[in-house]
């Protein structure tokens, strides 16, 4: 629905404001934009998939922690990441004081140019493949690297030539959650100064008051990511490699000096992605603590954990019975449009999915008076209904992505031997195709609490009164530029979504 | 030309080999014999150098490829093909891609002349541009084993290849693999659990019985 509200808004008057954005920004936007998403793209991309293949395929000092630790840069929001590094890196940070002070270096810019903050988003974002890439290695034959192997292909040759093409589907599916993340994200960019769509939405409903400008810029945003999605699928092609077994034996050993190389390049990812800023984060809230903390804290983390835990089960139901295997699902176009459709509320700003879906309502409620009805405004804005029906739109390719990846894994022929067996739909979907899909499900539910946590702009403008959630609280302090304290909330996220992640490994590790 | 002597092999308490001892000629073709988990499949992993052994040692051609249970070449530096049960093809690759992926450094003139002559050799010509999936199981059985002759082995190793066959297939597929190696010369180690399969393919059959080597 917000799609088709922001897309509307080509029919609305505006004209003047939009030509004056198209000749004086549009260029500059498109540039910048598609210039941070190669860059996070193909950082994220070579990250990912070489951490996810150490951690499979080598076995080298400290794997075994550092595979679960490199999901843990999940639990930290964008924004705080970023305030973080900002706070280091900055002019006034201990890094350029330190340079200046000690080294008598001048200092430099952070925010200038794009190399900091692709750096920020590569840090945040990477999980996202590494995740999806780590499930698909661990599903790939042990005798198709040992094939390799004995036809004398090198370690290197064996991952480009065999595991990494295998690996493509996965690595496309967390590329294409990432690249939309990073069009969506409104705070990392904001604080670094950098121009995308986003801002340019922001700026246009703020600073100019044209929420058919915004609306026009969004819809835009949802075009690129409609390219996302059909490269992503192009990507795919109609490959499909099944395969259940999933193996446990590393098939290449790394000793000695390469051993250890090898963890200091994994350990490091870890240290700048998570152990740093939770560190940074640690030190500010001890020093703040006291002044920060009071009663209204207890609002603020039941708030938010009722919001996370009925937005991922309520997104998961919807995503699981889209991504259930079906024939009839296979057979029509129409159908996997309206999947396509729904999963693309990704690429939408939060602001905007909220613009979108207030302005439908309105309209449904004048259609309802109209008809003799009552206004339903008061039914529908600031209800708890509407904001989670926001974060079912807006996290729905989360969890249908991943729902959908271990549908993808169930041969047709367990359907067929079980209609055999006489079972009938339900008893398939409920036996079969659910126990199958179950890791990719949780992953999803997993993906979904973090993201719903974290989410900011939806939920500032959608929540009820009194509904303030952690998010908010971080917001609101470190839009006064109040670092320190906002670190007392933001440490309380990270623990929190550090639970979920620790959650999630445990189940995952007892199923791949 | 092949010697793999004292070869012990434990999983945990657990010991299945014993100083299992093997000797072949060139052009031998071996079959290797045992019920299932009579740690047949591990001599043959420890020979290609996937796996490893308490003790044991490995010489082919005057070369130390394991020794005292230690690799001391890599499984991709040991010119030994294998052959696997689930063929191992790569699904993203077609026939010619497949059987190319160890002979990589040579031109595609050299390239396409090997395919060719492989593909005539394992009665396949014309499907160098199939995928795997587009292929029966025999045929995918073959493309496997001429991917594996391409590199040119010293050894060729078969790990239960013919099991996931029908019955009717697999008798006719055993002779023709037997013909081809013969043709190719290659000395070769099959590993089965069929009796019958075993003697119409080797020209030497030894069992795996209580933990050793007992050769007819």
């Amino acid at each position: 629905m917000p799609i088709f509200v922001v897309a509307s808004a080509w029919l609305l008057p505006g004209g003047e404001l939009w030509t004056h954005f198209a000749q004086t920004l549009l260029s500059d936007l498109v540039l910048s934009t598609t210039i941070l998403l190669i860059g996070v793209g193909l950082g994220v991309s070579v990250l990912g998939t070489i951490l996810a293949y150490l951690v499979v395929m080598v076995e080298f000092p400290g794997r075994r922690w550092l595979e679960w630790a490199l999901f843990l840069p999940f639990a930290i929001p964008a924004y705080v990441l970023a305030f973080v590094y900002l706070g280091v890196f900055d002019y006034s940070g201990y890094v350029q004081v330190w340079m200046r002070e000690i080294l008598g270096l001048p200092g430099f810019d952070i925010r200038a140019g794009y190399w900091a903050i692709t750096l920020t988003f590569i840090l945040v974002f990477y999980p996202y493949v590494y995740m999806m890439a780590r499930a698909s290695f661990k599903r790939q034959k042990i005798h198709m690297i040992e094939a390799g192997k004995m036809l004398g292909a090198s370690p290197i040759r064996v991952f480009w030539k065999i595991s990494v093409p295998l690996a493509r589907p996965a690595i496309a599916a967390g590329l294409l959650v990432t690249l939309m993340e990073t069009l969506a994200d409104f705070g990392v960019v904001s604080l670094f100064n950098y121009s995308t769509f986003t801002t340019a939405i922001y700026s246009a409903w703020g600073d100019f008051r044209s929420i058919e400008v915004a609306a026009q810029l969004a819809s835009l945003l949802v075009l690129v990511a409609f390219f996302l999605i059909y490269f992503e699928r192009r990507a795919r092609g109609k490959a499909k490699y099944y395969s259940t077994d999933i193996s446990h034996i590393r098939p290449y050993v790394a000793s000695g000096w390469i051993g250890w190389l090898l963890f200091l390049f994994v350990f490091s990812v870890f240290m700048l992605s998570f152990a740093m800023p939770i560190l940074q984060i640690i030190i500010w809230s001890i020093e703040v603590f006291a002044k920060e903390w009071s009663g209204k804290y207890i609002g603020f983390i039941s708030s938010t954990a009722i919001l996370t835990l009925s937005a991922a089960a309520l997104t998961v139901t919807v995503a699981t019975i889209l991504a259930l295997p079906s024939s009839c699902k296979n057979n029509s176009r129409v159908l996997q449009m309206l999947i396509h459709f729904s999963t693309l509320g990704y690429a939408l700003p939060g602001s905007v999915m909220a613009v979108g879906l207030m302005y439908g309502v309105q309209n449904i409620s004048l259609i309802n008076e109209y008809f003799g009805g009552s206004s339903l405004n008061h039914l529908l804005f600031g209800s708890i209904a509407l904001l989670l029906f926001a974060y079912v739109s807006r996290f729905m390719a989360i969890a249908y992505n991943s729902a959908n990846a271990s549908a993808e894994q169930i041969k047709p022929v367990y359907e067929q031997s079980a209609r055999l067996l006489g079972a009938s739909r339900f008893r398939l979907v409920w036996k079969v195709y659910l126990p199958m899909m179950t890791p990719g499900i949780m992953a999803g539910a997993l993906l979904v609490a973090v993201d719903v946590m974290k989410e900011l702009p939806a939920t500032y403008l959608l929540r009820p009164f009194g509904w303030d959630t952690l998010a908010i609280r971080v917001y609101e302090l470190s839009a006064e530029g109040l670092f320190e304290r906002a670190a007392v909330p933001a440490l309380m996220m990270v623990v929190f979504g550090a639970v979920l992640m620790l959650a999630f490994n445990k189940l995952d590790s007892s199923r791949l | 030309m092949l010697s793999v002597s004292n070869l012990s092999i434990s999983f945990e308490e657990n010991q299945v080999l014993n100083g299992f001892n093997l000797e072949l000629e060139s052009g031998d073709i071996f079959a290797l014999l045992g019920d299932s988990g009579s740690g047949k499949s591990c001599a043959l992993r420890f020979i290609a150098g996937l796996d490893n052994a308490q003790d044991g040692s490995v010489n082919l051609d005057g070369m130390d490829l394991s020794n005292r249970g230690e690799h001391q070449v890599e499984p991709e530096a040991r010119k030994i093909g294998m052959v696997f049960q689930d063929y191992a093809l790569f699904p993203h690759m077609t026939v010619f891609q497949n059987i190319c992926f160890g002979i990589n450094k040579l031109s595609k003139e050299q390239k396409t002349e090997k395919v060719n002559e492989l593909l005539q050799l394992i009665y396949l010509e014309g499907i160098e541009k199939k995928y795997p999936h587009q292929l029966s199981g025999g045929e995918q059985q073959r493309v496997s084993l001429a991917r594996s002759l391409a590199t040119s082995p010293k050894l060729l190793l078969l790990d239960e290849p013919f099991s996931s066959l029908d019955k009717s297939h697999r008798n006719q597929l055993v002779k023709e693999v037997r013909s081809i190696l013969k043709k190719a010369r290659m000395t070769s180690i099959l590993v089965t659990h069929d009796e019958a399969e075993a003697k119409s393919f080797a020209d030497m059959v030894g069992k795996i019985d209580k933990k050793q080597l007992h050769i007819n």
